[in-house]
């Protein structure tokens, strides 16, 4: 049988299946399943195989001003973590002190962002677990939750998508009482729509007919915070291997785009769930909890959301001005994002970037998704793969370029 | 079509005597404002804030009839209004934005608003009052009037200016220093020379002081918005009309000036054109 589904293709190899690329996440990633004679996968190998992210050699040397402003570029689905982790490590390794103000703004956009994003993933796992009856009510409340929250993270930050006004040091400015007044009354009217959704959504995934233990594993959770995020980064208990080093198949070695990060030595697991379990008492594991949990996360971040707004002196400062020549020292910035942990360090020496790396959510999790696979048939495999939300779209899709006459020579980047 | 397309061509003037003592002309632009912030018509306006000492405008956003009257009287340097229309619509979370602009600044407006780039931002605007404007003058020009032609030590020194009876008039000490207009040609930013809108033809409502006697403004309503607004607010009594002078420096001085300003940069756009100097379109 070959199955062809969407714009992936599913191939059989001997007893090989292998999806490239999974479908309905962002970015490109490959999907192999080693898998018995009834097509149970016996084991399971994700790999990221857009090359090259390259933002964090394009702030080399510049201004530290401009890393919030590039790495936030790293992703259009998440770019409110990006930048906020890109600014919080620069704030370190500059040695700023920010305003509350400022912290509290930051925390009100982050929160309001999860719940966007969330609602993203809702609409992306739509076709999997929402009846075909419901599914124009579904996409609908996806739209209804999404236009509220983007209205706060744009009327804040600037911009719904790459803010402009999240910087170095602060916010560009601090909204006005009435801007104030206007998102706490926006967010308190979308509260039982928000509920409503949450609900529904939560319905949806446990009706699907998904088997309870499908996609259970047992790594270690990696979450900072129950939301936001702190700037505690121990960095003797994180390594990283390369691809070849990691996955048995020396070809999937090769083609694997991206390091594994490890922390204490172990591959792990970030996301909604595993904050919630580390902070909130979650238990359950596997697919299902972590729709479940993404959805429950919804109104942790609205509560946050609201906390936030509520706390905000319209009349406070809300960025500081501050020496740029910089520390010398590692700056971390540690964003809870909607699908994990993002981590963004940075070093800057007499007014320069000297060093800058992002270890992004998806990259902690593609090592522990393989084989989360693992004990199912393979058609479950890519339900598995959407239950983490992957997002590997933080790449650069490179090209080759004639020099003489600009012909692209290779493209098999950019037309996966 | 001199004055572009209008609806009402009338002289006006605010009947609030508080607008009247700080406004320029007839004030209209901050009567206009007043109105259209009270009755709720807009939530707030982007406006070239009253300058410091160094006078250089500053774009503002008010929100209530006190702020705008603050803000009151005419600038002599360019105010990036356009730069705070972000400020506006983001964190100061106004969904109906007003805008006070020259007509340079209402074409980029009304592109952006043509094509929507950034979104959520001209979408937002609902009222813009155009001001009639013959050239500017960027903040070094101001700089050199003051000092290396009425022998300032600094622009900060004067503490009132006007242009009037062919001169530009600096006040300092309690003395008026006039500078012929004449002196001035030259001065001004290269792109006055080669603009065509005297009368900012793309606003909502356009005003200024040529075409009506002193303390009158002449108004040309254009859209349907800037009409209605006009209109409520003379119905309201905020402000007081009468017909526009036929007479040499009624209607006829500004459909003059109009025309000459046209001229004259049509000409220049052709010669910057032969030199092969691109000119932007003029629609």
């Amino acid at each position: 049988m070959l199955v062809s589904n969407f714009y992936n293709e599913v191939t059989y190899l001997k007893d090989r299946v292998v999806i490239s690329p999974t479908t309905r996440q962002e970015g490109h990633a490959e999907l192999v399943m080693e898998v018995d004679d009834e097509g149970i996968v016996t084991k399971g190998m994700y790999f990221s195989i857009t090359p090259v992210r390259g933002l964090e050699k394009m702030v080399l040397n510049k201004a530290p001003e401009t890393a919030p402003v590039l790495c936030q570029r790293i992703c259009g689905v998440c770019p409110i973590p990006h930048t906020l982790a890109s600014a919080e490590a620069m704030d370190m390794a500059l040695g700023i002190e920010i305003p509350k103000a400022a912290k509290l703004l930051r925390k009100a956009v982050a929160a309001a962002h999860g719940i966007n994003s969330a609602a993203i993933h809702h609409f992306l796992v739509a076709p999997d677990v929402v009846p075909e009856d419901k599914f124009v009510d579904a996409v609908n409340s996806v739209s209804e939750v999404r236009k509220n929250v983007q209205y706060v993270v744009e009327m804040i930050a600037g911009e719904g998508i790459h803010p402009s006004d999240i910087r170095v040091g602060g916010m560009a400015r601090n909204i006005t009482p009435f801007t104030k007044e206007r998102l706490i009354e926006r967010m308190t009217a979308l509260k039982p729509k928000l509920e409503e959704h949450v609900e529904f959504i939560k319905n949806c995934v446990l009706e699907a007919g998904l088997p309870n233990d499908l996609g259970v594993v047992n790594q270690p959770l990696m979450a900072m915070d129950a939301t936001y995020g702190t700037n505690d980064f121990d960095m003797d208990k994180f390594s990283e291997v390369l691809p070849e080093a990691w996955y048995d198949d020396p070809e999937i070695g090769k083609r694997g785009c991206s390091v594994i990060p490890l922390w204490e030595g172990n591959n792990v697991e970030t996301g909604p769930r595993a904050r919630m379990e580390k902070f909130s008492g979650f238990k359950d594991k596997g697919v299902v909890a972590q729709h479940v949990a993404r959805a429950d996360e919804m109104l942790k971040n609205y509560d946050a959301c609201m906390e936030a707004l509520d706390a905000i002196d319209p009349a406070a400062p809300a960025n500081v001005s501050y020496d740029k020549r910089g520390t010398g020292e590692l700056g971390f910035g540690v964003i809870e994002g909607p699908r994990g942990t993002d981590v963004h360090m940075a070093k800057v020496v007499e007014g320069k970037t000297q060093f800058y790396s992002a270890i992004v959510p998806t990259t902690w999790n593609i090592p522990t998704m393989g084989p989360a696979t693992e004990g199912f048939h393979h058609e479950l495999g890519p339900h598995v793969i959407r239950a983490y939300d992957p997002c590997l779209s933080c790449a650069t899709h490179v090209m080759v370029v004639d020099d003489e006459d600009k012909s692209i020579l290779k493209n098999e980047m950019v037309r996966i | 079509m001199v004055l572009g397309t209008y609806k009402e061509a009338v002289s006006a003037r605010s009947t609030d005597s508080k607008i009247l003592e700080v406004s320029q002309d007839g004030g209209i632009v901050s009567a206009l404002l007043c109105y259209a912030l009270d009755e709720g018509i807009i939530e707030g306006a982007v406006v070239a804030g009253a300058p410091d000492d160094d006078w250089r405008p500053i774009p503002t956003v008010v929100t209530s009839s006190d702020e705008v009257i603050a803000a009151a009287g005419t600038k002599y340097s360019m105010s990036p209004t356009l730069s705070a229309l972000k400020e506006a619509t983001r964190q100061c979370g106004i969904e109906k934005l007003g805008v006070v602009a020259t007509p340079c600044q209402i074409q980029g407006l009304r592109k952006a608003q043509a094509y929507p780039f950034t979104r959520f931002v001209a979408d937002k605007v609902k009222l813009i009052i155009g001001i009639y404007c013959m050239e500017n003058f960027p903040m070094a020009s101001l700089d050199t009037f003051a000092t290396a032609k009425l022998g300032f030590d600094s622009l900060t020194d004067a503490t009132k200016m006007d242009i009037g009876k062919g001169k530009f008039w600096l006040t300092k000490d309690g003395e008026d220093n006039g500078l012929a207009i004449k002196e001035t040609h030259g001065y001004e930013q290269a792109g006055c020379n080669i603009c065509n809108d005297y009368v900012a033809e793309w606003a909502d409502v356009s005003t200024g002081s040529v075409g009506s006697p002193d303390g009158w403004s002449t108004v040309l309503t254009r859209t349907d918005d800037g009409a209605n607004v006009f209109k409520a607010a003379v119905s309201a009594g905020l402000i007081e009309t009468k017909p526009v002078s036929e007479e040499k420096f009624g209607l006829p001085m500004l459909e003059k000036l109009a025309k000459q300003k046209k001229d004259k940069n049509n000409a220049e756009r052709e010669r910057r054109a032969k030199m092969g100097v691109k000119v932007p379109t003029i629609y």
